[in-house]
């Protein structure tokens, strides 16, 4: 199989999204490959509370550590846009991604929503692998 | 000149808490109108939802299925910026089809400027996806009735965000063209130079990207010097704009820096872009300062009904007018590449 060198995944602070970064860096530690956390702000993000995120590059830094991966291999990168978009634009240049990661449901989803699902969209789009993580 | 709105319908009950997506909005839109005074001048459209049929010109029918359960089933958070609530998709329908009604009374008067206040917006809302707001593209629906009649259709969206929605669904169509003008980088982190179309419509697209920061004398630019050359060689029969106001300077969302006497300028821009009367209609999309919205849209009707405008001075000074000159040679090149290349595989 051919080596995997980078490695991208979705993330939103979600309990879903925290297992997908779980599982992307313990990927990329194995593959010994670039991770890049991408967060998709959206347009509600700039008003700040209550709509501004709690999620830095600390909090990510310290979950990919604790999955054994060096986290200066890891690039946290924040685009004001839609999510699916800007995950598919990771598999390609500058990042190449050659692998998606990605949560089941993101932010407030009902388990079985389709409408609105990043997953689902993510996976009939990519050009490249994908690994949907359950929340649980 | 008479103006032609559509009637007001009840969008209270799509609302969530805090969101800047907001009934008042359209009560801002309307306090505009008032404000103009137009007694006789002022005519309504009638109410009318969008039928499926009319929906399934821009959207996918699986989507609209399950847009109507996803409501009926007490809505919620679609996306992290998209809500529905329960009455959401009787209220979008009403939305797309306010367009249709407006459209509908201009033809059949011959005469007069068309305004659609009516939410949830719409330019953001994909073929099978609601996004930034937007469930249900209703400019877009008001084009493809349009394209069906055999209308040539341009559509001017100054909005501060690119309308990826409207793009998307008329990326293969010729008889549209699509005009954004937008701050980027920003939300939905789509409309560069490069979109220029698909196969079936190469050159249908003319994105304009501008710097945060940039004036109305550049929004004038990209109208005149990007936008119009292309305008004159497409000959529109029909032009409606995705009149955003959310490009104002007071606006929270984004960080152009605009006037009300900008979209008063704008306004009077591309109305020059048809020639024959009654067939020129705004679509309300973005703007969430509210007296900036009313403002905006006050300038914006004035001028083109030729009616006394006393507000704000147009502006300049801002960055992007560079990049409105180099987007415009990047536009050319793309579409000479594309062309060649698609010519090239034609002859294989």
């Amino acid at each position: 199989m051919k080596a995997i060198n980078s490695i991208a995944v979705g993330f939103d602070g979600s309990v879903e999204s925290q297992s997908a970064l779980r599982w992307a860096a313990r990927a990329a530690r194995e593959f010994d490959a670039t991770l890049t956390v991408l967060h998709a702000s959206g347009i509600l993000e700039r008003l700040g509370p209550p709509f501004s995120s709690s999620i830095t590059p600390e909090v990510v830094g310290t979950i990919i550590a604790e999955e054994g991966m060096d986290v200066a291999r890891s690039y946290w990168v924040v685009v004001e846009g839609d999510a699916c978009s800007a995950l598919l634009h990771c598999a390609a240049p500058p990042v190449n991604a050659e692998l998606l990661v990605v949560g089941s449901r993101g932010h407030g989803k009902r388990p079985g929503m389709m409408i609105g699902s990043v997953s689902l969209e993510i996976v009939q789009h990519a050009n490249v692998p994908v690994v949907v993580v359950p929340g649980r | 000149m008479v103006l032609i709105v559509n009637e007001a319908y009840d969008d209270s009950e799509h609302e969530s808490p805090d969101h800047p997506e907001r009934p008042g909005r359209v009560r801002a839109a309307m306090g505009a109108v008032e404000g103009l005074h137009l007694g006789s001048d002022l005519i309504v459209a009638p109410a009318y939802s969008a039928t499926r049929a009319e929906l399934l010109r821009v959207h996918d029918g699986g989507y609209l299925d399950e847009l109507g359960a996803f409501c009926y089933g007490g809505g919620g958070d679609i996306d992290q910026d998209t809500y529905a609530t329960f009455d959401s998709w009787s209220i979008a329908n009403l939305a797309a089809g306010a367009g249709l009604s407006v459209i509908r009374e201009l033809e059949s008067r011959g005469e007069g400027v068309g305004f659609v206040a009516a939410r949830p917006p719409g330019h953001h809302a994909l073929r099978d996806r609601a996004m930034g707001f937007c469930l249900l593209n209703n400019i877009a629906v008001a084009a493809a009735q349009l394209v069906s009649q055999g209308e040539r259709v341009v559509i001017v969206d100054w909005d501060v965000h690119h309308g990826n929605g409207t793009q998307q669904i008329f990326w293969d169509e010729p008889a549209v063209l699509y005009i954004s003008m937008h701050q980027s980088p920003l939300f939905p982190g789509s409309g560069f130079v490069g979109e220029i179309g698909g196969r079936l419509a190469l050159g249908s697209v003319v994105n304009v990207p501008l710097p945060a920061g940039a004036t109305g004398d550049v929004m004038r630019r990209a109208l005149d010097d990007v936008a119009g050359p292309v305008v004159d060689a497409f000959r529109p029969t029909w032009v409606l704009v995705s009149a955003g106001f959310d490009a104002h300077r007071l606006d929270p969302m984004a960080d152009l820096g605009l006037s009300d006497g900008d979209f008063a300028d704008m306004a009077s821009c591309v109305s020059h872009y048809v020639a024959e009367p009654g067939r020129l209609a705004f679509f309300l999309e973005g703007g969430y300062h509210l007296g900036a919205l009313q403002a905006s849209i006050a300038a914006t009707l004035s001028s083109v009904l030729g009616s006394p405008f006393e507000g704000e001075r147009p502006t300049s000074g801002g960055p992007g007018a560079e990049s409105v000159a180099t987007g415009k040679v990047q536009r050319l090149a793309a579409l000479e590449s594309w062309t060649r290349l698609f010519e090239e595989e034609a002859s294989q």
